[in-house]
């Protein structure tokens, strides 16, 4: 298996006034292709932002990341847009669908981004939803879709853009037991699969009985990995 | 990207509505306006060429001269021949204007008597706008004259009363009675006060046998400024074929009324534009209370890889829809009206005299130019892109993960 990210000494400050919080103090982290891996922590203990950073959605205060070849900690942001366009999928706490957007088109919107033709989208797009079960509401728009189903669209919409990793923050958060679980079983069967390799950050037990290694993160820190024993 | 910019503008659909009527209704009064506009011009133009003809000629430098006799074309008739053949369709009239004294039976003026015979197409028209009492003289008449109501006043006389004018110096009788016939509104008191007609044998046998002072050129086709080059180019034709004589459009005759019609286009855009920045406002407005609302939204939108320029793009494909969508109902609408009023006319109740005061027809046909309704929708349209600049540029300058904390 060959390293899919490289984090090494990863810190991140935040200034709020004359206070600074050290939401990072210097992470290292590898995480190989295929890989179906929680970070875990308490609330706080800074999964959010190391995610973040790991998706170039924002910039380190210092230390490093590296997608495969690429050193994306130091991109501007265009070239972060781009990155994230072409190889990162993202699964978000809330859903964050476009709400004016059916769930075919939120789940095509990315590849819209990338400019491929409407039908092929459309066509790409079926299939992801098909491949999550939500076929026959293709046509719904978000507020006519259960939390559960919106979460599975906005998975669809990370999977139709075909990337080559999907991060997903708290992706179970906002679901009750079995929509979470059958979500967690849906993710699970695509990295088996199609082999999308699942980067969580999570403290949600019932997430963390799946994975295949967790990453413990307290206070900035990595402090310990393990390999549940259901995995 | 314009399904989700359409259903974008319809989430806060009363403000959405307002905006785009907003815009609708400045397109809408500006087509009215370049229609009302147009029409005034044309109307102004009509009047003034009316007044003055297309082109006249004169002698040389005949501002300068103070010499009744020096302002004489004394070989009228074969001016008269070359302008009729060089003239085209237009009207060539003689004219004599005859400085003297006009006496009734105790009073007397200092008057320009004006010795012309009216084509049919100006005669209707005089007889319409000008004749107040009796009737027009015929081609020939020695014995009538017309007389601005303001003289009549003056003199004491009325029609059917006789006069006497002096015209000391001249070439002709010098002297002769007339009876008045006709009695004419000349708009401008002062003109009125000093102004009668004769015809051009009359003129001409009272002062200059065989001699005019200047001759008309009238185009009576040419009902449209837009159309005038025809006389410009038909001006410098004549010119050509009558070196010895000064031949004037009727630009050259009234420089500051054309001034005045010149820059009444460029002052129509200029209103137009004043009319789109307020509107251009309220779109800023709009498209920056929408931003702010979904910025949250954007920031998802931009993790998940939006650049800049397609985050420009939404927000300025949202504004100019906007803008679109109320430049089209405006322009329907305004376009029906302007079509009601060209077959029926505009008339606005209390203006007439007004209009009338100034010699413009007090009936209105509007109409506008394709330019001008390419004028009013390229507003409308550069107002949506302008008003997105500075909200598209918040936009996408939005940092993804702020963003995305951000709750409206």
């Amino acid at each position: 298996m060959s390293t899919v990210y490289s984090v090494k000494e990863l810190k991140k400050d935040y200034q709020v006034g004359e206070v600074t919080t050290h939401a990072l103090r210097g992470v290292d982290l590898e995480i190989q292709q295929g890989e179906f891996t929680a970070i875990a922590g308490p609330s706080g203990s800074g999964k959010s932002t190391l995610l973040h950073l790991m998706g170039a959605l924002d910039h380190p205060s210092s230390g490093e990341v590296w997608l495969n070849d690429t050193r994306i900690d130091q991109l501007s942001k265009s070239q972060s847009a781009r990155l994230r366009l072409w190889n990162i999928g993202f699964v978000f706490q809330a859903y964050n669908l476009i709400p004016v957007l059916t769930a075919l088109e939120n789940a095509a919107f990315v590849l819209e981004l990338r400019g491929i033709a409407k039908n092929r989208r459309e066509t790409v797009a079926r299939e992801a939803l098909a491949a999550l079960g939500m076929s026959e509401y293709a046509d719904r728009r978000p507020n006519q879709l259960s939390g559960g189903q919106q979460q599975r669209v906005a998975v669809a919409r990370a999977l139709a853009a075909d990337p080559k990793i999907i991060l997903a923050d708290e992706p179970t958060a906002n679901l009750d037991s079995e929509t979470g679980h059958t979500l967690i079983e849906l993710m699970q069967h695509l990295n088996e699969e199609h082999g999308v390799t699942f980067v969580f950050s999570t403290h949600d037990p019932r997430l963390l009985d799946q994975v295949k290694r967790i990453v413990r993160l307290e206070d900035g820190r990595v402090t310990g990995e393990e390999t549940p024993l259901s995995a | 990207m314009v399904t989700l910019a359409w259903r974008n503008l319809w989430r806060q659909r009363r403000r959405s509505m307002i905006t785009s009527g907003a815009v609708g209704a400045v397109v809408f009064l500006s087509l009215l306006y370049y229609g009302m506009g147009g029409a005034s011009i044309n109307n102004m133009y009509q009047s003034l060429t009316e007044a003055t003809g297309h082109i006249q000629v004169h002698v040389p430098d005949y501002r300068d001269v103070r010499e009744f006799r020096a302002l004489l074309i004394k070989d009228a008739a074969s001016v008269e021949e070359t302008l009729q053949s060089g003239a085209g369709p237009g009207e060539v009239m003689g004219v004599l204007a005859v400085p003297g004294l006009l006496s009734g039976e105790d009073r007397s003026r200092g008057i320009i008597a004006v010795g012309q015979d009216l084509p049919t197409s100006l005669r209707n028209r005089f007889l319409e706008k000008n004749l107040i009492g009796g009737r027009l003289l015929e081609e020939g008449d020695l014995e009538g004259i017309l007389l601005g109501a303001a003289l009549a006043r003056a003199l004491e006389v009325e029609l059917g009363d006789d006069v006497y004018i002096y015209a000391p110096g001249t070439e002709g009788f010098g002297a002769a009675a007339y009876q008045v016939v006709g009695l004419l509104d000349l708009l401008d008191p002062n003109f009125e006060s000093r102004s009668a007609y004769l015809s051009l044998a009359a003129a001409q046998e009272l002062a200059a046998p065989g001699a005019v002072t200047h001759f008309e050129i009238h185009f009576p086709e040419l009902r449209l400024l837009k159309e005038d080059s025809t006389a410009l180019t038909r001006r410098d034709t004549l010119q050509a074929a009558l070196p010895n004589y000064s031949v004037e459009s009727w630009r050259d005759l009234n420089p500051s009324l054309v001034q005045l019609l010149d820059a009444f286009g460029p002052m129509m855009n200029v209103v137009n534009i004043i009319f789109f920045i307020l509107a251009g406002l309220l779109v800023v407005n709009t498209v920056y209370l929408s931003l702010m609302e979904r910025i949250h939204e954007f920031g998802v939108i931009i993790s998940l890889g939006a650049a800049g320029r397609n985050i420009v793009r939404m927000i300025t494909l949202e504004s100019v829809l906007l803008c679109t969508t109320g430049a089209a109902i405006g322009t329907v609408l305004g376009l029906l009206l302007l079509a009601y009023w060209s077959q029926n006319g505009l008339s606005i109740p209390g203006l007439e005299e007004y209009y009338a005061s100034f010699g413009l027809k007090p009936i209105f046909y509007p109409s506008v130019k394709p330019h001008q309704v390419l004028f009013s929708v390229g507003f409308a349209i550069a107002t949506g892109i302008l008003a997105a600049l500075w909200p598209a540029n918040v936009a996408s300058r939005l940092e993804p993960v702020e963003a995305m904390r951000f709750t409206a």
